[in-house]
C-alpha cells in the first residue's frame, strides 16, 4: 500500500468539503477518509448533502471550499488522473437511452480507453450474463426497467475495474435477488481491495457491509466511525443503526409525526 | 362537476410550471431578458406592420395575393416546425401517463394539450397579426377587417395543429407500431417540406411571370394556390378591403367549418390512439430490438486496439440520432428546407452577380445547417453529459468530437448545394474551386461556432433541443456566426478581387487595377481570415472554459 510519513494514503479523502447554492450550505464542512479495501457507509435523510458529497468527490460539482484526493490525487487540481481512478454510480444512472445495453457498455469502455478486443469482450459477456442482462442486451436502454438501468450502470464501473468505487444507492429498484447479488459483489470486489463508498437509505445494507459509516445531517457530517465507536457515541450499547441513526439526525420522533397527522 | 374542470386543472398547472421557470432566473436575467424581447418584437412585429401597410397603401393589387401568401405561409411554417412539438404534447411525457391513468376524459386531455400545442405557433403568428394589421391600416380598412383578422389567425393555428394531430392519429392507427416512429419522422419532415416547395414555387410564378428552367411542368400544375384551405381566411379578408360582404363571410363560414371538421376529428382519432401513442413516442421504443447481435459490436477495426473517447462519442451521437425521434423529425426539414430553396430560387447566371448571389446562398445554407445541427449536439447529451464529465476526458476532447462529427454532414450538404448551384450558373472550373474552398472555410468556422454555442450555455435538463441552448449561448452562436460570416465573405471577396488586380483584369471602379492595389487586398484579406479565425477559437475557448466550470445545468440534472 502507498503510505506518507503520516501513514497510509486513504482512497478517498474529503477535507472540509463545502458547497454552497446561493446562500444555501448543501454541504458544510464534510471531512472523512475512506481506507483502501474498506466498504465505508454514507448515511444521511433524504436532502442531507449526500449525492452532492458524492458528486464533488467524483468531480461531477466543484466544491465551494475544501478538497478532495482520490487515492491520494487531488480531483479538483487532476480531475483526469483521479476520475480514471474511480467510477461512480448515481442514484438515477447516467445511461443513454436510445443506446442498447451493449452499446452502451462499449460507449465508456471506449471513453475510458480501455483496450478492445477480447478481455474487454469477455468481461462484457461474463458481466451481463451476471446482471442477467445477456438475453435483453439488443434493447434500448429507454425500454429497461429501473432496476435494469442500475444494473447496467453498476456493470459500465464494473467493466473496467476502478480501484475506487462511489455508488449513490446502488441495490434501489432491484429485485431482492438482484440486491442480494451487488450486496456479495461488493464484498468480493472489497476482499480483492477495491475500495466503496457506499451511500444508502437501506441502514440493514449498510450495517451487514460497512466497517465504517459516516452520518451527515444538514450537510454536516454527525458521526464517523464503526458501529461500536457509534454506539458509545450514543451512550447505548444495544443500539441498531436505525436507533442511531435516528438519534443522530435528530427530527421529531415518529409517534409525534403520526399523533400531528392524526390530530 | 364541470365538464372541463380536469382541462382547467392542467392548464393551470402548466402556467404555473412556466411561472417557475420564468421565475428561477435572477432578476437580472428577467430584465435583460424583457428588454432584449420588447426590442426584438418593437423591431420584428414593427418592421411587419410597416410592411403591410406599405404593402396596403401602394399596392392595392397586390392585397390578396399578399394575404393569401402570409396565411399560406404561416401554414406552412407552423407543418414544417411544429410537428415535434405536436408529437411532444400529444404524445410524450410522464405528466401525460399520469393523465391518461386518472379518471379524466380524453376530449379534456384533447383540449388542454390543443391548448398547449398552440402556444409556440401563437407566437409564430403575431408576425402575421402585424402584417395583416398593417395591411388594413395602410389600405384603409373598414374595422370589421380588424375585429375578424385576429380570430381568423386564431383559427388558422387551430386548423394547422388539429391537421398535424390527424396526421400523427392517422399514422398511429393503421401504421404498424414497428414502423411508427419512422412513418411518423417521415410524415413530419415531407408534408411542411413538401407544401413549402409547392408554396414558394407557386408564388414567385405568380409574381414574376417568368418562365423557370426545369420546373416549367412542376408549377404548371401547382402555380395557383388560391383553392387550398390555408388560403382562405387570406382571401376573406381581402374581400372586406373590397367591401364584399357576401364573398368575405363565405370565406369565412367556410373557415369556420373547416375547422369544426378538423377539431372533431382530430378529437375522435385521438381517443382511440392516445394509449397507443403514449406506447410508441411516450418512451424510448420499447419495442426496438436487434435481430443480429453481431451488428450491436463496435465498429469495424474494433478488434484491437485502445478504445477512442471521440470515436465513441461520434458513434454514440449518430446511433442516438437515428433512434431519437423528436431530433430526426426536426432534421428532415432542416434538410429539405434549404434544398428546395436552392431549386426555387437559383437561376442561371453566367454574371458575377450570379456568383457572388451564389456565395451569399452558400454561406446561408452552411450557416443554416451548422446552427440546426451543431448548436444542440452539446446539450443533446442531456444526463449522459455526466458520463463525459466523470471520464478522463478534457473538455477540448469533447469539443473537439462533437466538431467532428457535425462537419461531415455540413460540408457533405453544402458542398453539394455549391456544386449544383455552380454547374446550373456555369460559372466554370475556377469559380467552382473558389466555391467550394469557401464552403470548406464556411463550414468548419459554423459548425465550431455552433457547437461551442451550445457548450457556452447547454440546458441539459431541457428535452427539447430547440430550448436546449439558452439566451446567452444563442446570442454567442448567432453573434458569432454573422461575424465570422461577414468577416470570411470579406476576405473571401478580396482575395478574388485581389487576384484579378494582380492579374491586371479586375474592374473595381475608381480604384486602378494594379500588382501593387491586388497585394494590399490580399494582405487585407489575411487580416479578415485572421481575425474571423480568431472570433472560432475566442468561442471554443469559452465553451472549453464553460463546460469545465458549469454546473447550474448539471445540478440540475
Amino acid at each position: 500500500m502507498t503510505s506518507t510519513a503520516q501513514g497510509p494514503i486513504a482512497a478517498v479523502e474529503a477535507r472540509q468539503l463545502v458547497k454552497r447554492y446561493g446562500v444555501v450550505r448543501a454541504v458544510d464542512g464534510v471531512s472523512f477518509e475512506v481506507a483502501r479495501g474498506e466498504i465505508f457507509g454514507f448515511l444521511g435523510a433524504n436532502g442531507a448533502g449526500k449525492t452532492t458529497t458524492l458528486r464533488m468527490l467524483c468531480g461531477l460539482l466543484a466544491p465551494t471550499s475544501g478538497t478532495a484526493f482520490i487515492d491520494g490525487i487531488d480531483i479538483v487540481e487532476q480531475p483526469l488522473l483521479a476520475k480514471a481512478r474511480l467510477g461512480y454510480l448515481d442514484e438515477d444512472p447516467f445511461v443513454h437511452p436510445h443506446l442498447t445495453g451493449r452499446e452502451f457498455l462499449h460507449f465508456v469502455a471506449d471513453l475510458y480507453r480501455m483496450p478492445r478486443g477480447a478481455e474487454r469482450q469477455r468481461r462484457m459477456e461474463r458481466l451481463l450474463g451476471l446482471f442477467e442482462l445477456a438475453d435483453r442486451d439488443g434493447e434500448l436502454i429507454g425500454a429497461y426497467s429501473h432496476g435494469m438501468k442500475q444494473k447496467i450502470g453498476l456493470a459500465s464501473l464494473l467493466i473496467r475495474e476502478p480501484p475506487v468505487l462511489l455508488l449513490d444507492e446502488p441495490t434501489n429498484g432491484l429485485d431482492p435477488r438482484s440486491a442480494r447479488l451487488v450486496k456479495d459483489l461488493l464484498e468480493e470486489l472489497s476482499s480483492r481491495g477495491t475500495t466503496v463508498l457506499l451511500s444508502t437509505h437501506i441502514l440493514e445494507v449498510a450495517q451487514a457491509l460497512c466497517r465504517r459509516v459516516a452520518i451527515i445531517d444538514r450537510g454536516r457530517i454527525t458521526a464517523t466511525g464503526t458501529m461500536r465507536e457509534l454506539r458509545a457515541q450514543a451512550g447505548n450499547e444495544q443500539a441498531s443503526l436505525e436507533d442511531l441513526f435516528l438519534k443522530l439526525t435528530a427530527g421529531p420522533e415518529s409517534k409525534e409525526l403520526i399523533e400531528r397527522l392524526l390530530a | 362537476m364541470n365538464p372541463l374542470s380536469a382541462t382547467r386543472t392542467i392548464l393551470r398547472v402548466e402556467v404555473l410550471a412556466l411561472r417557475h421557470r420564468v421565475l428561477k432566473r435572477g432578476p437580472v436575467r428577467l430584465v435583460l431578458l424583457a428588454i432584449f424581447l420588447a426590442a426584438a418584437g418593437i423591431f420584428i412585429l414593427g418592421g411587419a406592420f410597416t410592411v403591410g401597410a406599405t404593402a396596403g397603401h401602394f399596392l392595392p393589387g397586390a392585397i390578396d395575393p399578399v394575404l393569401v401568401g402570409g396565411f399560406t405561409g404561416l401554414s406552412v411554417l407552423m407543418l414544417v416546425v411544429g410537428f415535434p412539438t405536436v408529437i411532444a404534447t400529444f404524445f410524450v411525457g410522464r405528466d401525460l401517463l399520469q393523465l391518461a391513468l386518472a379518471p379524466v376524459r380524453t376530449i379534456e386531455i384533447f383540449i388542454a394539450r390543443l391548448t398547449l400545442a398552440m402556444g409556440a405557433n401563437l407566437l409564430i403568428s403575431s408576425i402575421l397579426l402585424a402584417v395583416v394589421l398593417g395591411m388594413g391600416a395602410g389600405a384603409g380598412a373598414p374595422p370589421a377587417y380588424f375585429v375578424v383578422a385576429v380570430p381568423l389567425i386564431f383559427l388558422q393555428v387551430l386548423a394547422i395543429t388539429s391537421t398535424q394531430t390527424v396526421l400523427m392519429s392517422i399514422v398511429l392507427r393503421w401504421v404498424p407500431a414497428r414502423m411508427a416512429r419512422d412513418v411518423a419522422a417521415a410524415v413530419a419532415g415531407l408534408t411542411g417540406a413538401g407544401l413549402y416547395l409547392a408554396w414558394n414555387l407557386s408564388l414567385r410564378q405568380s409574381f414574376s411571370g417568368r418562365s423557370r428552367p426545369n420546373v416549367d411542368n412542376l408549377t404548371l400544375l401547382i402555380q395557383r394556390i388560391d383553392w387550398l384551405p390555408p388560403a382562405w381566411p387570406g382571401h376573406a379578408l381581402s374581400e372586406i378591403i373590397a367591401g364584399h360582404g357576401v364573398a368575405a363571410t363565405t370565406w369565412i363560414g367556410l373557415t369556420l367549418l373547416m375547422n369544426v371538421a378538423l377539431v372533431a376529428a382530430a378529437s375522435v382519432l385521438y381517443k382511440h390512439t392516445l394509449l397507443a401513442g403514449l406506447g410508441v413516442f411516450g418512451s424510448a421504443q420499447a419495442i426496438w430490438k436487434r435481430n443480429d447481435r453481431r451488428a450491436s459490436a463496435p465498429a469495424v477495426g474494433a478488434a484491437s486496439g485502445s478504445g477512442s473517447p471521440a470515436l465513441a462519442i461520434a458513434r454514440k451521437d449518430w446511433l442516438a440520432f437515428r433512434r431519437d425521434i423528436r431530433r430526426l423529425s426536426r432534421l428532415l426539414p432542416a434538410v429539405l428546407f434549404p434544398i428546395g430553396y436552392v431549386f426555387a430560387v437559383t437561376r442561371p447566371s453566367r454574371s458575377m452577380g450570379g456568383f457572388w448571389s451564389e456565395v451569399l446562398l452558400v454561406a446561408f445554407m452552411s450557416m443554416f445547417m451548422s446552427t440546426t445541427l451543431a448548436t444542440p449536439s452539446i446539450p443533446s447529451e442531456r444526463r449522459g453529459f455526466q458520463l463525459l464529465r466523470m471520464a478522463p476526458l478534457p473538455m477540448w476532447q469533447v469539443l473537439r468530437a462533437k466538431v467532428l462529427l457535425t462537419l461531415p454532414p455540413v460540408l457533405a450538404m453544402t458542398m453539394a448545394f455549391g456544386v449544383v448551384v455552380a454547374i446550373a450558373s456555369s460559372n466554370g472550373a475556377d469559380r467552382l474551386l473558389e466555391l467550394s474552398t469557401l464552403v470548406i472555410w464556411l463550414g468548419c468556422g459554423f459548425v465550431a461556432i455552433g457547437v461551442s454555442a451550445g457548450g457556452i450555455d447547454p440546458r441539459f435538463d431541457a428535452l427539447d433541443d430547440r430550448r436546449a441552448v439558452g439566451l446567452v449561448g444563442t446570442l454567442a452562436g448567432l453573434g458569432g456566426s454573422l461575424g465570422f460570416g461577414l468577416l470570411s465573405v470579406g476576405a473571401f471577396a478580396l482575395f478574388i478581387f485581389g487576384g484579378d488586380a494582380l492579374a491586371g483584369t479586375a474592374q473595381l471602379g475608381p480604384v486602378p487595377s494594379t500588382p501593387a492595389i491586388g497585394a494590399l487586398m490580399w494582405a487585407a484579406g489575411i487580416v479578415l481570415a485572421a481575425a474571423s479565425l480568431a472570433v472560432v477559437v475566442v468561442l471554443l475557448w469559452l465553451a472549453n472554459s464553460r463546460l469545465r466550470s458549469f454546473e447550474t445545468a448539471i445540478a440540475n440534472t
